[in-house]
């Protein structure tokens, strides 16, 4: 990797495509940036971005993924040696693609990463957050993909120009043809912006007790999520409900855990969560190291009694 | 229609053991088919149930992968042929090195119309393998497919699931493409189909007859480590359910939080 060599970005989301050329920052080189839209050359320019590529002549009908060919030429002839690519659906098939064709690794969902005496290193997540993985990159040419919200866009200077330049959309030689586009309707629930969530683990001892859950959820606002057993291994609620490793992670105010013990498969979702709480009758789960506040007694006790207190006040 | 089912056989994350010092464990973890993976190989099995062919299931790994009860599991779900490619260098191999193994066993395999793999795998979650053997083969390349139909030209209908609509989409053979993990409900394999099971055949290739036994790695895997630990109050409520409840709402009332 030499001093004289730019960073490439691309993402066909244009918010993430300005967080890129923030991560691309720490570098301390030009950022150049691939567009195939005037909005996003502006974006880019705003946010920084010293040259645009701007993609022209894109036939209609062409889905975004489209551009690889083009983004391959660029990356081979401009010797570019590190791409940033947005980490969405689309971004994550770009990404794999222009990996093979290079020969190299791309390193997916890098929370951070660092450049030292000429190699990158990166640190991402694998068993689903139960842990976090160092790799240092052994290819010439580095291959990242950051999703959306972990870096920071740069503020944006309206009005700003970059140098742009236009690049010769490069037809792929296999395409699908797209027949229709729809929107997703929505989840029924979405764990990941609930602002509470109270979430029974094993020591429900039946079904029916998740009635007395779902109260005390009601009285206070909160959403019902679970642990994995109770999802996967004994159907008591749909796959989306449950927090942990290969689902949900939350972001709430207020975690309460009820009967939860505290497996790590269960907790790294909940790191996210402002304040964890945790009824359980073992003093000693696991649970209760990670807790802001904790009551060790009978759930079927103590759940009844919070209703009672929450509809007193 | 001959289909390939790329399956990635992975320690169960659920059995993932982290120290008190923050480190990793795998040691003592279950080896399992990949959840996600799953869906991978019903989908293959149901088209090749409508439309002929046959399932073949390709695994690379280490020499855990090589245990009859997987492979069992496996060829009771519906593949017809299970193909392992075992060396030890595919512990922590690159997704890279992994793909064009994976790549270079569908070539010698041949006569292949579609190659599926999982969203991810069960351990890593990269979500690339399946793409970057897809391209390493040329062929058309597509990930998040929730949905597959062979239409009356030959080629496939497609849905594709994306982070806020839905694309349909046809693409001609030959394929590679990554499924969505609810594209379909893995099937429980009956009795007949695991006594069949053990009359399927399998294969093992080394990395030598695939060609691919000197490739470069990509990257040099430098520490795993469970993630930091959130500071917490650890404040533990004594008392009677009732004065332990409102103590509790009075403290969560002053974190502002309810």
């Amino acid at each position: 990797m030499s001093d004289a060599s730019q960073t490439l970005v691309y993402s066909e989301d244009e918010n993430l495509l300005c967080e890129l050329i923030g991560a691309a920052g720490a570098f301390h080189r030009p950022v150049a940036a691939l567009v195939t839209s005037p909005s996003a050359e502006q974006r880019a320019a705003e946010a920084g971005a010293n040259l645009v590529y701007r993609v022209e002549h894109i036939p209609a009908g062409t889905l975004s993924e489209d551009v690889l060919p083009t983004l391959a030429k660029l990356v081979h002839d401009s010797l570019f040696d590190v791409v940033l690519i947005g980490s969405t659906v689309r971004g994550r098939l770009v990404a794999g693609r222009l990996a093979a064709r290079l020969n190299t690794t791309a390193l997916t969902d890098v929370k951070s990463f660092t450049l030292e005496s000429g190699s990158i290193t990166i640190r991402h997540m694998i068993f689903g957050g139960g842990a976090e993985r160092v790799e240092r990159s052994l290819s010439p040419a580095v291959i990242l993909t950051i999703g959306a919200g972990m870096f920071d866009a740069p503020p944006a200077q309206p009005g700003r120009k970059a140098e742009t330049t236009p690049l010769e959309f490069v037809p792929p030689e296999k395409q699908a043809v797209l027949r229709e586009r729809k929107a997703l309707p929505p989840a029924s629930v979405n764990l990941a912006v609930a602002k509470r969530v109270v979430c029974p683990g094993r020591g429900i001892a039946k079904q029916e007790d998740l009635a007395m859950v779902n109260d005390l959820a009601r009285a206070l606002g909160a959403e019902v999520a679970c642990t994995r057993p109770l999802s996967e291994g004994l159907g008591w609620l749909p796959r989306e409900r449950y927090i942990g490793i290969s689902g949900a992670n939350i972001k709430s105010d207020l975690y309460l855990g009820l009967g939860v013990s505290g497996q790590v498969q269960h907790t790294v979702g909940i790191s996210g969560s402002r304040i964890v709480v945790a009824v359980n009758r073992d003093a000693n789960a696991p649970i209760f190291e990670q807790v802001d506040y904790g009551i060790a007694a009978d759930l079927y006790a103590v759940v009844p009694a919070l209703i009672q207190a929450l509809r007193e006040h | 229609m001959n289909i390939i089912v790329c399956l990635k056989i992975t320690p169960d994350p659920e059995d993932l053991e982290v120290g008190r010092d923050g480190s990793i464990s795998t040691e003592r973890a279950e080896w399992t088919i990949g959840g996600f993976d799953l869906p991978a190989l019903e989908a293959g099995v149901r088209l090749v149930e409508a439309h002929g062919g046959k399932v073949i299931v390709l695994c690379a790994g280490p020499a855990e992968i090589n245990n009859s009860k997987i492979k069992k599991d496996i060829l009771s779900r519906g593949a017809d042929e299970l193909y392992t490619i075992v060396d030890e260098s595919l512990r922590h191999a690159g997704t890279a090195r992994t793909a064009a193994v994976l790549a270079a066993a569908v070539q010698k395999l041949g006569e292949v119309d579609l190659v599926l793999s999982g969203e991810g795998s069960a351990d890593l979650y990269f979500q690339q393998t399946g793409v970057q053997v897809g391209e390493r083969l040329g062929w058309m390349t597509i990930n998040a497919v929730s949905q597959i139909e062979v239409g009356a030209n030959g080629a496939l209908a497609i849905q594709r699931t994306l982070e806020q609509e839905i694309e349909l989409l046809e693409a001609a053979l030959p394929a590679a493409i990554a499924v969505t993990s609810d594209i379909h409900e893995p099937r429980l394999a009956s009795m007949r189909e695991i006594l069949k099971a053990g009359r399927k055949p399998t294969f093992e290739w080394s990395l030598a007859e695939l060609g691919v036994a000197d490739l470069p790695e990509t990257i040099d895997i430098l520490k795993v480590e469970a993630p930091p630990r959130v500071a917490r109050k650890q404040v533990m409520i004594e008392g009677s359910p009732e004065e332990a409840a409102k103590a509790l709402l009075s403290h969560l009332r002053k974190e502002g939080v309810l």
